[in-house]
Formats: C-alpha cells, sequence, structure tokens
C-alpha cells in the first residue's frame, strides 16, 4: 500500500493555474475512470475546491504512483508536464494521511477553521466511492478523516469566532442583544463597507433598517435595497433613538456624532446603544463610549477583536495537531494489519497457538518417552511449516504487486485474522484467538526466540 | 427515617457537586454532550433534596423552622427557580454560578448543625407564635423571594463583567461563555420582578402574625429592620426602572447591593441573639 498525494493550493500555484486544474463534479466520474485505468494506481479521489486540487491515490510503489498521478494531470488538462510540476506539492507515505487530516480540519486553509472544506472533501469522496475507486485504504482512510475534521470541531473551538470585519461586527451585537430578531439598524452614510455589514446583520434577523445620508437619493436607493426608510440628515438624532445598532461610514472630516448629542438620546432609552464606526476620519466621537448603555467599536477595535481570534484559532489549532497526531496513531495501527509481515507473523502466530494446543492434547493421552516427545513435536512443526510455507511466500511475493493489499485483505479473510471491531458473534472469539495468538507472538519476540519452537 | 433524610441530603449535596462540575465543564468547553448530564445531576439531586426534606419533616412531625432548616429550604427554593430558568431560557451557564450556591447553603446548614436545633429551648410564647399556617407560608414566600433575588444578583454580575469586556473591547475566550447583555439584564429585571411581591408579601404575614399575638416592639428586632432595608431596596430598583428607565449597569449595581443586604440579613438572623425573631438562629 503506497499512498500517494499530487496537488496544488493556494500556498503553491496562483490562481491562473489553480483554475485549470479543477475538476468539477461533472466530470469527477470520466477523471477518476481514466486514473484508476492506469497500470500504477489501485484507488483514487481528487480533490477540487477553488482553493486547491488535490489528487489522492494508492499506488503499487511511490515513484511510479506520483509519476503517472502527474502525467494524468497534465494529460487530462492539456498542459505542459515540467511547467506544471513547478506549482505542485508531491507527498508520499504517511505524510499522505497527516495532510488529508490536517486538510480535513481545515488547518491547510486559507482562513484556518473555515467550516466547507469537510463538506468538499466529503463529496469529493462521495463521487469516487460512486466511481467505485476507492477500495478498503481510502474508505478507512477517508472515513477516520471525516471522524477527525468532526471532532476538530466539537472539541477545539477553531472555528468558533468570526475571522472578517463584518462578521465580528455580528457577532459583538449578537453579545449585546442576544437574538437579533426585531431590532433596528442605522446606516449612516451609504458606503459599501457599511452595506455589507448591514448585509449581514439582516441575514441574522434584523428588521428594520433605517439609512441617513447626506445625500438624500443615495440613501432612498440604499434604504429600497434593504426594504428601509430613508431619513433626511436633519433627523439624524431622531433616528439614532429608534436604532438599535449604528453603522457608521461617511466622509466627514469631524465627528458626526458627539457625546453631548448623544447623551441626551441615550438617557430616554433602556435598551442599549451599539455604535460601529468603520470611517476613516472617524464619524463617531471615541468619547460616547463613556455613555451607560452605548458601546462603540471602531474600525481598529473591529480589527482588534479579529487579530485576537485569529490569535485563538492558532492556539485551537495546535490543540488539533494534537487530534491529528492521535488519529494518525489510530489510522496506522490499522494500515500495519494491512502489511506483508504483521500479516504473515499473525498467520504463523496462529498455526503455532493450534499446533501447541493440539498438542497438549495428544501429549496428555499417550505417555511417551522424552525422545518420543521430542519426535512428535518436531512432526508438529515440520507439517505447520510444510503448509505455511507455500502460501506465506507467495503472499510475500504478491505484497510486492499492484494488487497486494487485495491478496492480504484475502489471506487474513481465510485465516480469520479479519478486523473484527465492529462485529459481534462468532467474530468475538476469532478476535479472542487472534488476541491469543498476539500475545505469543509478542511472548516470543520478547523472548527473542522465532515463531515457535519450529524455527521457522 | 431521620437516618434515611440524612443519607438522601448527603447524596444530594454529591449530585448538586457533581451538577457543579459539569456546569463548569460546560461552560469551559462548550461541549453540549455532557451538558444534559449536568440538568440530570441537578434533577436527581433535587428530587432527593425534596425527599430528605419531607422524611425529615414528617419525622420531627412537621418542619422545624430553624436557622439550618430554613437555610436548605432556601437552597431547595433556588435549585428549582434555577431549574423554571433553564426550562425558560435554554442555557446552562447561570448553573454554574447558581447549583454551587445552593451547594454551599446546604454545607453550611449541615456544619451549622441540623443536630442544634435551638427549638427545644423555646419559651412557650414562641411555640405559640410559631403555631399558625401563616408563619409558615411567611417562611416559604421569603425563600422563594431571596432565591429571585439571588439570580438576579447573579445575572448582574454577569452583566457588569461582560459590561466591562464590551466597554473595554476586549474580546476574549470567557466573553464568548457569557450569555448576552440583554439576557443578563431582563432576566436580573424580571427575577426581581417575580420576587419582589413574593417578599411583600412574607413580610406583611410575618407583621400581620406578631400584631396578632402582641409581640412587643417587634418592629425593633434586628432581622425585621433588615429586612425592611431589603424590601425599600427593591422597591427603589423597581421604581427607578420602570419610572427613570434605569438599565444595564446602576440597576445591576443596585441589585447587587440589594442581595448583599438579604446575605447579611441571614448572617444576622443566625448569629444575633436578640429580638424576638430568633428562630432562625
Amino acid at each position: 500500500m503506497h499512498f500517494v498525494l499530487v496537488g496544488l493550493s493556494h500556498k503553491t500555484a496562483p490562481v491562473a493555474i489553480r483554475e485549470k486544474l479543477t475538476f468539477p463534479a461533472a466530470v469527477q466520474e470520466d477523471a477518476l475512470g481514466r486514473l484508476t485505468r492506469l497500470e500504477q494506481v489501485n484507488e483514487a479521489v481528487i480533490v477540487s475546491t477553488c482553493n486547491r486540487t488535490e489528487v489522492y491515490a494508492v499506488a503499487s510503489s511511490d515513484d511510479g504512483g506520483v509519476d503517472a498521478v502527474i502525467g494524468f494531470l497534465a494529460e487530462y488538462h492539456d498542459l505542459d508536464r515540467h511547467e506544471l510540476t513547478r506549482y505542485l506539492y508531491i507527498i508520499t507515505g504517511e505524510a499522505v494521511v497527516r495532510h488529508l487530516f490536517r486538510v480535513v480540519a481545515s488547518l491547510d486553509s486559507m482562513v484556518v477553521g473555515e467550516a466547507q472544506i469537510l463538506g468538499q472533501v466529503k463529496e469529493a469522496y462521495g463521487h469516487a466511492q460512486n466511481t467505485g475507486t476507492t477500495g478498503k485504504a481510502y474508505n478507512k482512510l477517508f472515513r477516520q478523516s471525516f471522524e477527525v475534521g468532526k471532532r476538530v470541531r466539537t472539541e477545539t473551538a477553531i472555528g468558533e469566532s468570526a475571522v472578517s470585519i463584518s462578521y465580528a461586527a455580528v457577532e459583538l451585537a449578537k453579545k449585546v442583544f442576544d437574538a437579533l430578531d426585531g431590532r433596528t439598524i442605522m446606516i449612516l452614510g451609504a458606503g459599501k463597507m457599511s452595506e455589507l455589514t448591514a448585509k449581514h446583520l439582516v441575514s441574522n434577523g434584523v428588521t428594520r433598517v433605517l439609512v441617513v445620508n447626506r445625500t438624500f437619493e443615495r440613501a432612498e436607493e440604499m434604504a429600497a435595497r434593504f426594504n428601509g426608510d430613508a431619513l433626511p440628515y436633519e433627523r439624524l438624532y431622531e433616528a439614532l433613538g429608534q436604532a438599535d445598532i449604528v453603522i457608521s461610514s461617511t466622509a466627514a472630516t469631524e465627528y458626526v456624532i458627539t457625546k453631548a448629542d448623544l447623551a441626551p438620546v441615550s438617557r430616554h432609552r433602556s435598551a442599549p446603544l451599539f455604535l460601529i464606526d468603520i470611517a476613516v476620519p472617524r464619524d463617531i466621537d471615541p468619547a460616547v463610549n463613556d455613555l451607560s448603555g452605548v458601546f462603540l467599536y471602531d474600525i481598529d477595535d473591529l480589527s482588534g477583536v479579529v487579530e485576537s481570534n485569529l490569535e485563538e484559532r492558532m492556539v485551537e489549532a495546535r490543540r488539533a495537531e494534537a487530534i491529528i497526531d492521535e488519529e494518525i496513531g489510530v489510522f496506522f495501527s490499522w494500515a500495519e494489519s494491512m502489511e506483508v509481515v504483521p500479516t504473515v507473523a499473525a498467520i504463523r502466530a496462529k498455526a503455532e497457538v493450534i499446533r501447541q494446543m493440539e498438542l497438549e492434547k495428544a501429549l496428555r493421552r499417550l505417555d511417551l518417552s522424552d525422545r518420543d516427545r521430542k519426535t512428535v513435536e518436531a512432526l508438529t512443526c515440520a507439517i505447520v511449516n510444510k503448509m505455511l510455507h507455500g502460501p506465506t511466500a507467495r503472499l510475500k511475493k504478491a505484497a510486492t504487486g499492484k494488487d497486494g493489499y487485495v491478496y492480504m485483505d484475502v489471506a487474513r479473510a481465510l485465516y480469520g485474522l479479519e478486523d473484527t471491531e465492529d462485529r459481534h458473534g462468532p467474530g468475538a472469539f476469532r478476535n479472542l484467538l487472534n488476541m491469543r495468538a498476539r500475545e505469543i507472538v509478542e511472548k516470543q519476540k520478547e523472548t527473542g526466540e522465532g515463531i515457535g519452537d519450529c524455527g521457522a | 427515617m431521620l437516618e434515611v433524610a440524612f443519607v438522601a441530603f448527603w447524596m444530594a449535596m454529591a449530585l448538586y457537586a457533581a451538577a457543579t462540575v459539569l456546569y463548569v465543564y460546560h461552560v469551559v468547553t462548550k461541549r453540549v454532550a455532557l451538558s444534559w448530564y449536568a440538568t440530570f445531576a441537578t434533577g436527581a439531586g433535587f428530587l432527593l433534596h425534596t425527599a430528605s426534606i419531607g422524611l425529615r419533616s414528617s419525622a420531627t412531625d412537621g418542619t422545624e423552622l430553624s436557622g439550618s432548616n430554613v437555610l436548605v429550604l432556601m437552597a431547595w427554593a433556588l435549585v428549582l427557580v434555577y431549574f423554571v430558568l433553564e426550562h425558560l431560557v435554554k442555557r446552562k451557564v447561570y448553573g454554574a454560578l447558581l447549583v454551587p450556591i445552593a451547594l454551599l447553603a446546604m454545607l453550611v446548614a449541615q456544619i451549622g448543625g441540623l443536630s442544634s436545633t435551638v427549638l427545644a429551648e423555646l419559651r412557650p410564647e414562641q411555640a405559640a407564635l410559631l403555631d399558625n399556617w401563616r408563619v409558615g407560608i411567611h417562611v416559604a414566600v421569603i425563600a422563594f423571594a431571596n432565591a429571585g433575588f439571588l439570580v438576579s444578583a447573579a445575572a448582574s454580575l454577569m452583566y457588569l463583567v461582560l459590561e466591562r469586556q464590551l466597554k473595554n473591547r476586549r474580546s476574549s475566550k470567557f466573553m464568548s461563555r457569557l450569555p448576552s447583555l440583554t439576557q443578563t439584564d431582563t432576566i436580573a429585571r424580571r427575577a426581581v420582578l417575580w420576587a419582589f411581591p413574593g417578599y411583600t408579601a412574607g413580610m406583611m404575614l410575618g407583621a400581620l402574625r406578631a400584631i396578632e399575638t402582641d409581640v412587643a416592639l417587634w418592629w425593633a428586632d434586628p432581622r425585621v429592620v433588615l429586612s425592611g432595608l431589603v424590601w425599600l431596596v427593591f422597591a427603589t430598583y423597581q421604581f427607578l426602572r420602570w419610572r427613570r428607565g434605569w438599565g444595564g449597569r446602576q440597576g445591576a449595581y443596585l441589585s447587587l447591593a440589594g442581595f448583599v443586604l438579604v446575605v447579611i440579613l441571614a448572617v444576622v438572623a443566625r448569629t444575633v441573639p436578640s429580638g424576638f425573631h430568633i428562630f432562625g438562629l
């Protein structure tokens, strides 16, 4: 089982390249089919989002797999192979697992902690599964990666706080007002930035929008977009009396809202007033923050919030890495069971257990001299070794081929070494046997002997 | 029967302690999965608490209104009020503050000595004073009113912390765990709105009983004077909030001040041995 990953992302390639190398849902089936028809590639999943295109493959060898995938990418998108290679990152072996887990946990994203990536990888895996290009290895790997994504989401606060100015404003407004349903916002100065923030607030439940602007026509235009009311500039303080949240971004060079003017307004209201000043130079006198129930945030305060949230995400990202390390361990303990050496060892151990048990049983019934006893023991050893020699040798040889893990799979099934974590009944008993086999193997590893006394 | 009541009492305390840990864990980590157990532990603790009070009451032939017994009743009322609150606002943050307070009250009652009842040493005229349905209602209603004041104080405390953080424009992890300003403010206000009439009625019943039994200088008892002060503070609170539109910070300070008086009253009621109202001792 050789894991291979060839891909590019916002970190390695400009958008001009990324846009050429996408695999939208419509072509996934065709692309996956062509990819897995290649001699070198056994399993494949193609993750394609606006920030990354990654081909995950299980290949029969690292180098051959990488070569095949790069060839496929160049050919499929009609690109020059050498040109393309400059932008690609190539990861093989264990590192592929870590990379996938980090991608799904959104640690590799442009905005760390964003929520979409998990869904996108799920979708990519869905395509591959429907096309039949995933096998045992990738089914296990991707399913576990979704678990990783889920764990990181729930066990860390990585995606919790807002990391853009307008979302930070919404988040703060919610801290003040709880739900925003039924609240009124006032937009002071019809600018692009205030409109964006207002849009976020409206989509979070704000019901009434008031627009105040020096040029009344522009106020009317914007009010129409929000289905709100435009008010002439002279009625600014009247509007302030009705508003819960104010977004200000006028081009004025002096303070538009001063403490002296706002004080009587704030005295007559019981609900808090949340002021967002995103204008530079500022529109609202910072001194209004001293008024009871008035909360003023200017653009620097909001960036400060965003920054500290980003820092918090970085701290959470470290916690996520720990989760990933743990999950990698889990995955490789599974993957190891799919390797040839442990498989052969398990088969031998199992045979040894049976041999010893049967031997004991027989010896109890027979009354043998020491010499005879040794002969019988040697006899059982010889039978076991001769029985196993052929299959294990062929298994070792087959493991290096393209479908190596299929042989491993079959061997484990035939000898009853199958992973039985999800099964009950006879499987559980089989598991117990395997456990005993493992114990014997461990013991013999410790004492430095070969498998069994037979010196196989 | 007393032994069973005793065991139930300690088990209730253990469950409240577990609930406290779970509530705090829930608030700190924001993991929803375990928060259900917090509510469950509180609920189970409350049932045992109820059973303990009932068993003790039937063993002693009616609840003795000793100081520690009243404290246990107040803790009971607080948990009940908190349960209603959690159901109404669907937030468990308040549990991290209120359940440990109930636990503390029970612990104090236990250490203060459930065993040392003063009732045995009651003078006959005092026993006569207590022997009336009005006294039972007086105690029960004031226990619930105090629970209401406590909820208001807890919400006010959260309000002040959150307000300070918002004013200083510092976004901290702690802030994201707190409920919103308007919610804490509303809870603080409504808790007093419900508790105040209860307190008034409780005081009136007490006064009525005192006049009825012709206690001399009943209004000069330090507990009666203090409860008058408590009543005054919360009356002012109500008035200022409605008439003057006092909200937010000032209201929160006033609610906290009122609660400090409640605590002082509770301490005085259990330590100062003068006046006629000494049953709490």
